[in-house]
């Protein structure tokens, strides 16, 4: 996850070998992209940018001309991954007459013709109306569990990374600033919201305990501290302060990613 | 339905493999042919096949620039205003060989005459016109320049003798043709030294026609007289070969005395 | 590599690439065939005659004349010179330089296309084999799959090879076919001349051998099919470089319209020889026309060409193998 121009795409490129590293090397499962290109590429399965199919060749051209492409592809793989996408009843048309969806498919299709290790989608959603975007989403996460097969899925859109992903790495300027699950991110910001009266009593007293802050609409906002949140409670309630409301809050990826990257909200969706 | 595609994609493959060596065979064979030793040829030489008579008047012009035509805009020249009367008069097709070079000399004509092709020509032609000797006496202006010094007996002499080489290869390749000899003009004639010039032409238009006499059937045919009066009028821009006008009072003169046999009878 | 160079294959006919070239080279060879006829008439209609014999000593007559006049060039001059004295051994060995029928229209097609037209139709072909990867994107599939990148080069340039065989073949066959149904099909074994050597403006009739004209008109097929792979290749690396089809197609053009144009002037600049484009004539070489600059020979000329192909595809494949794709 990174903005736009933070490296996301130059690091996919470089993993499956279309650009050379200024330095360092890119390994996949074991073997380095450089030295043995090959074997890495048989446990890769990748869409760089659009799945850019040849238009003027049908569906199953595609996936034909690409299967002979790999080793030992037996004829019966190309039904297998065209039923998976769902894309059976189209795949003997011309790929231009396909929508974006059915391409997005079709690139899928022909990533997985290898039985990868890992797939590789760069912004596999991008383009794609909402409808899209979901089903993409559910089909992504379907093919991860049932296939077992890692997929590394690079965007610069929050909503989706959240719902798509179990760790996330976030990238800025090229360098990788923060990876954790998604979970564990996310907790770390968690906030606890506070609506006391008076408030300018409760404040002082929680100052005393803890940074506080004050939101705009009339909550003070301290970090969620599990063991610590009742002590607070007891010592808002003895100095005579009455706790009107207590909400954890966990905050959405986009306030983390702003928060951890420092970038303005303009460049993000 | 896909695999038939499959399956042609791969037999237009094979079929094109074959045709890539066949080519790489060729360019060896033509690499390696073109630098083997020549083997000497015999090469079979074809009897040129009798020319059947097709019934058509065949016209043979030889010589210099005056049969090429040079100076008439329409690039007729006399051989095709005469080959135009003729066309007209013996309402046949004519086969005209315009074999005449630009800037020729009487040797050169000696030499175009060994021939075969030429000779063969000469051979079913029913009649021969032929200029020569322009560029003999006049050499391109030369001789005007330096009249003494220039040897024209020299040069008469050797013309004469060309000519009669000429003359005699007709003679051997076709005795039956009528030839028609045309005759030098003066085109100098209106310039200072014209009585110099004018004399030689008429001296070099003497010994031709005296030539020509001792041979059968070659006539000559005078065009001093055309230029001797308005020479201008009848001279092309480079003020020495005649102009659209002169070809036609050249081609008047010959093309009357041009009978076709059938048509003597 | 097999299915390699089958897929490379698939895309070319999927794209009617070849069906393209055909439909053009059937509407030249069309035209031309029309316009020889054309002319044959009027040679006819002009001399009243249509022995060979007769229209052959008319050019050579025709030939002297432009010899005389003095604004020609002497490199004109010369070729004339060269060509009147061919013309006249054909004669005087009784021999037909151009049987009327098809595989003398075949011969004159193919010796008057070597040098422009064949290496335009290769060129279709070739400047966009791999460019066309790039515009279309399909390049980074292409290169992520287990297979290294100087293979899936080779397949692509075998590719090249295969269809530059059938456009050349393709091209005979119509020219054959077209032009048979107007001029008669016969004529594979009408004699021709070849083996003239040419030194300056004197041409060298001692290794002169005689060959029926369907051999003739093989080996220089092969010649031709050479230049076209040359021309092809050259391309091929302009395909790789410039990664605009259109771009590629305006460099390899320029090259070749100017060596046409230095063919006719650089006699006296003898280090052109090493232009590629100087070169492709080789089939002038056959049939005795003076080369464009003195002292050049059919091996001077296929050496040059095979030099410039061996740099092309070293070049080709080390950018190919090393580039970074974005």
């Amino acid at each position: 996850m990174g903005p736009n121009g933070a490296g996301k795409t130059t690091t996919i490129r470089m993993l499956v070998g279309l650009i050379k590293p200024t330095s360092g090397s890119m390994v996949v499962c074991g073997y380095n992209v450089r030295t043995h290109f090959t074997k890495a590429m048989e446990k890769i399965g990748c869409i760089v940018e659009n799945p850019e199919l040849y238009p003027y060749l049908t569906g199953k051209e595609n996936l034909l001309h690409f299967a002979r492409m790999l080793p030992n592809i037996p004829e019966t793989r190309i039904t297998e991954v065209v039923a998976m996408v769902g894309l059976e009843a189209r795949i003997d048309e011309k790929v231009k007459t396909y929508s974006l969806g059915m391409r997005q498919r079709l690139g899928i299709a022909q990533a997985m013709l290898n039985h990868p290790k890992v797939l590789i989608l760069d912004e596999p959603t991008n383009g794609l109306d909402p409808a899209g975007i979901r089903e993409m989403r559910q089909f992504i996460r379907e093919l991860a569990e049932q296939e077992g097969l890692s997929v590394l899925v690079s965007s610069h859109l929050l909503g989706e990374i959240q719902l798509l992903c179990d760790r996330v790495a976030i990238i800025k300027n090229g360098e990788i600033i923060q990876v954790d699950s998604v979970k564990n991110l996310l907790s770390s910001q968690e906030k606890m919201l506070w609506k006391v009266d008076p408030m300018e009593r409760g404040k002082a007293v929680l100052t005393q305990l803890t940074d506080v802050s004050e939101s705009t609409d009339g909550y003070l906002v301290t970090a969620f501290e599990e063991k610590e949140i009742p002590k607070w409670n007891v010592k808002l309630i003895n100095e005579g302060i009455s706790v009107l409301e207590m909400n954890r809050k966990l905050p959405a990826l986009e306030d983390l990613f702003l928060e951890v990257t420092g970038v303005g909200g303009s460049s993000i969706e | 339905m896909i695999h038939l595609h499959t399956k042609r994609v791969r037999y237009i493959t094979i079929f094109a493999s074959i045709v890539c060596l066949f080519w790489l065979f060729c360019l060896g064979w033509a690499v390696q042919d073109y630098y083997s030793a020549a083997s000497p040829i015999e090469i079979k030489q074809k009897e040129p096949e009798k020319a059947v008579d097709t019934g058509k008047f065949s016209l043979v012009a030889l010589g210099d620039s005056l049969t090429r035509g040079t100076g008439d805009e329409s690039g007729k020249g006399y051989v095709g205003l005469v080959t135009d009367d003729l066309k007209e008069r013996f309402g046949k097709k004519i086969s005209v060989h315009n074999l005449g070079v630009s800037g020729a000399v009487s040797s050169e004509l000696k030499n175009q005459m060994k021939q075969k092709e030429i000779k063969r020509q000469l051979g079913e032609a029913d009649a021969i016109m032929l200029t020569i000797g322009g560029n003999d006496l006049f050499q391109g202006g030369q001789t005007l320049i330096d009249i003494e010094t220039a040897g024209i007996e020299d040069i008469q002499e050797k013309y004469l003798q060309n000519l009669k080489d000429v003359f005699t290869t007709i003679r051997s390749v076709n005795n039956q043709a009528t030839v028609y000899m045309i005759g030098l003009y003066n085109p100098f004639i209106e310039l200072e030294d014209n009585e110099t010039t004018s004399s030689i032409v008429r001296e070099w238009n003497f010994q031709t026609e005296d030539l020509a006499s001792s041979f059968s059937d070659i006539v000559f045919v005078p065009t001093y007289d055309i230029f001797q009066l308005s020479v201008n009028d009848y001279l092309y821009t480079d003020k020495f070969h005649p102009n659209k006008e002169g070809y036609k009072l050249i081609a008047k003169r010959i093309s009357p005395l041009i009978k076709w046999e059938e048509e003597k009878k | 590599m097999n299915k390699l160079i089958q897929n490379e294959m698939l895309k070319l006919l999927a794209r009617k690439r070849l069906l393209i070239i055909t439909a053009i080279v059937a509407i030249l060879v069309a035209m031309f065939t029309y316009a020889q006829y054309k002319e044959t008439q009027s040679q006819r209609e002009r001399l009243g005659t249509m022995e060979w014999q007769s229209l052959l000593q008319q050019q050579i007559i025709d030939s002297q004349n432009r010899l005389g006049s003095s604004r020609i060039s002497d490199e004109w001059r010369q070729q004339l010179q060269v060509s009147i004295k061919q013309s006249q051994y054909y004669l005087d060995n009784n021999i037909n330089p151009s049987e009327p029928g098809a595989p003398t229209f075949v011969r004159m097609f193919i010796e008057n296309s070597s040098d422009l037209f064949i290496p335009l139709l290769i060129m279709i072909i070739a400047s966009d084999l791999v460019s066309s990867e790039h515009s279309l994107g399909s390049i980074k599939l292409l290169l992520t799959r287990p297979v290294q990148r100087w293979k899936i080069l080779l397949s692509k340039y075998v590719v090249l090879l295969l269809s530059t065989s059938l456009i050349v073949l393709v091209t005979a066959a119509l020219a054959y076919v077209i032009s048979g149904a107007v001029f008669g099909y016969h004529g594979w074994t009408a004699p021709v001349i070849t083996g003239f050597t040419v030194e300056g403006s004197n041409l060298n009739t001692s290794g002169v051998k005689l060959m029926d004209q369907w051999e003739f008109l093989l080996m220089e097929m092969g010649l031709v099919w050479f230049v076209a792979v040359v021309v092809g290749t050259l391309s091929f690396m302009l395909s790789v470089l410039i990664r605009s089809t259109a771009a590629g197609m305006g460099v390899m053009l320029a090259a070749l319209i100017s060596g046409m144009i230095l063919s006719n002037m650089v006699s006296s600049w003898a280090s052109a020889k090493y232009f590629f484009m100087v070169n492709l004539k080789l089939t002038s070489y056959l049939s005795g026309a003076a080369p464009p600059i003195e002292g050049m020979t059919l091996f001077s000329s296929v050496s040059v060409l095979f030099v410039w192909l061996v740099a092309a595809l070293v070049v080709s494949f080390t950018v190919f193998s090393r580039q970074d794709v974005y």
